[in-house]
Parts: structure tokens; sequence; C-alpha cells
């Protein structure tokens, strides 16, 4: 199971274990939530939203610099 | 399952800590047109028949300033022209340019492109090179509102909006404050105004909203902003109060607009005793509106060898 991911330069596709948020995603990245919105498939989504098995997940940044 | 507070929509784009609200995208974007349309009320921002001159970037801010101001356009209760400008900033400032050209079209209003470089005959690059510089955004500053105040004049604009949001005002009363800079604190506000004719009023609709749903608002409703980080910014104190601010915030997520809230209640008292300092006379080189014989924009000109192209 995975999901691709799309941020700036980043375009990958990461493996799925166990249950994933957006949240844990973004933690991961060590992106702050403050400075970015997510898109789900297309759709902004908040950070509570679970990824799930073939999910593209596109981060954008909207604040910079801090 | 989430849902939006309001509609009970299950698709949610915002999670507001601030208040605990969960919003839908078509209640997102109604309620931060709600509060914009709410400070342009009770601070008496707009009035019938004024013609509003945007400050337009392409940002996220000055592309959402726009869209909403577009709806009072649209009713016919003003008129809409913008301005954008060219600092000279390499591979930062073309895309924003473009992306406010193809908005303005768009609307079908009058828009202008201003060239540091053809009003100074020295873009901010070339600025940077001089070994003993002031700094980026002192000159960004001051150049900038040099070119606003007057292309306000030649659109005969009654009123200049920009884009400042809740981050930025938040901000610059922390570091007025910090640096003692009571004199500068007390002109902040929603509307700007001055005893000089040649200072058309400025007026900061987005006050109230913070830089995230800025974004937030740019992205749902597709509006096409530049975002990218102007390579000076790093340069600035500004930055680093807005880092302060933003750590605040995780853990206190009404941090900004209380600094907001107890600004605007405490300015009537700080005014009394520390008013703004209004320009009295003009520039002798170039005429704007200045306390000294040169207005800063000459003064640091004539620092760098350069003078105003009239």
């Amino acid at each position: 199971m995975s999901y691709k991911v799309i941020f700036k330069d980043l375009n990958e596709e990461r493996e799925l274990s166990g249950k994933t948020t957006i949240r844990n995603l973004l933690e991961d990245l060590n992106i702050s939530s403050e400075t970015v919105v997510t898109k789900q498939n297309g759709e902004v989504v908040i950070e509570d939203s679970q990824i799930e098995d073939g999910d593209e997940i596109q981060i954008i940044q909207i604040i910079y610099g801090g | 399952m989430v849902v939006c507070t309001k509609c009970g929509n299950p698709k949610v784009v915002i999670s507001r800590k601030q208040s605990g609200q969960f919003l839908c995208s078509d209640c997102f974007i109604e309620s931060i047109n709600k509060k914009v349309q709410q400070t342009i009320r009770r601070e008496n921002l707009i009035q019938k028949g004024d013609k509003v001159m945007v400050a337009l970037s392409g940002g996220k801010d000055s592309v959402v300033t726009l869209d909403i101001l577009n709806s009072y356009y649209k009713r016919h209760v003003i008129d809409l022209c913008a301005v954008t400008i060219d600092e000279g900033i390499k591979g930062y400032r073309n895309e924003g340019v473009s992306i406010a050209k193809a908005h303005a079209k768009n609307l079908g209003i009058e828009h202008k492109v201003v060239k540091f470089k053809d009003c100074f005959s020295i873009d901010l690059d070339e600025i940077m090179e001089y070994e003993n510089h002031r700094g980026s955004c002192t000159y960004c500053g001051v150049f900038r509102r040099w070119i606003i105040n007057r292309t306000a004049r030649e659109f005969n604009a009654t009123k200049i909006a920009t884009g400042h949001n809740l981050d930025d005002e938040s901000q610059a009363i922390l570091m007025n404050y910090l640096e003692g800079n009571i004199n500068n604190l007390s002109a902040l506000g929603a509307l700007t105004t001055s005893k000089s004719p040649k200072f058309t009023p400025k007026i900061k609709p987005l006050r109230e909203i913070p830089e995230k749903e800025i974004g937030l608002y740019a992205i749902v409703k597709g509006l096409d902003v530049h975002l990218a980080a102007c390579p000076y910014a790093h340069e600035s104190f500004r930055m680093e109060v807005g880092n302060i601010l933003k750590d605040l915030s995780k853990q206190h997520p009404t941090i900004m607009y209380s600094i907001l809230k107890g600004y605007d209640k405490i300015k009537p008292l700080v005014r009394e005793n520390y008013p703004p300092q209004f320009h009295q006379g003009d520039c002798v080189k170039c005429g704007e509106p200045s306390s000294n014989e040169l207005c800063r924009a000459c003064t640091f000109l004539e620092e760098l060898g350069h003078e105003v192209q009239l």
C-alpha cells in the first residue's frame, strides 16, 4: 500500500503503514502546518484527514519564511 | 466524522483553532467575505463613489484584496484600479507582475506597472550591491510608498487598498512597540489618513484575516497567485518578530487577534500623547510630502548617487 506526495520539487511514492493522517505526514516531512494548505486527490483537506492507499497528496506552501 | 459546523457538509477545508469551528469551502469563503465586509463597514473604509487603487503585487494578499473589492466594483459601489511595482528582483518579481496583469485584464480595470528602475534609475538588486546599504526592506518600503502615493494621484484614486493581513498588522504593532517607535505605532490601523492633500488615504480591508486563511481563500477559490518568498525577506526584523508570533500562536491561537484588539483599544490614548508625525512641507527635489528638506526617497537616492527621474 502506498500514496504519492507532491511538495515543491519532491514527487515521491511513500509506503502507507497503518493509520496515517495529513498531520503525521507534515510532521514526518518537518513542515509547519501553519504555512501550508494540503490537497488530497485534488480537494483541500484538514490535517485530521486520513491518507488512503493510492492517494495523491499535494502540499502547497502559502506562507514563506516562518 | 468531522462536518462543517454551519451546514453539515462533510468536505471540511479548515479547522479553526481559535474558535473551534470546522468549515466547508462555501461556508469558509462566505465567512471571510462577511468578516472583511464587517471591517469595511465598522471602520468606514469605503464610501460610495470611491475610486480604490489596489497595490497589486500578484501575491495572495493583494489578489484576495482585489477579489473581495471586485464585489463592490461589480455592484457599482466603487471604481477600481491597480498598480504593480517592479522592484527589479531577478528571478522573483516577473511572475507576480504577469499574474497581476492577468487579474487586472480579467476584471477590465485600469492597471499600471511601475518600475524602480524607471523612477529612480536604479533597481533593488543594484542597490544591494552597495557595500554600506541600509538593508533591502528599508529601501523597498520607502520607494514603494513613493510610487504608490504618486500613482494614486495619477489615477485620481480616493483610497489606496493594501493586502495587509492579521499577521502583518500584529507584527507591525509589536515591532513598533519593541523599537520604542510610539509615533509610528499610533499611525497604524485599518485606515491611515494624512493632513497633506498629496497623500491618498490607505485602507487595509484584510487586517483581521490571518495570513493562512488568505492563502486558503485563494486556493479554494482557484485564484492564480504568486506563491514565492522574496529573496531579501530573511534580512528583516519583521520576519524575526513574525517567527516569534507564529511560535506563540501554536499554543495560543488567538494571540494575534488579542494584539490587534488590545492595540485598537489603547490607540486613542497613544495618539493623544504621541500623534503620528505628519509631513508639513514638500521635498525640494521631488515635491512629495516631507517633514525635512529632502524626503526619505530622495535622501536614500542621494546616498546612492542617484535621483528621482521626473
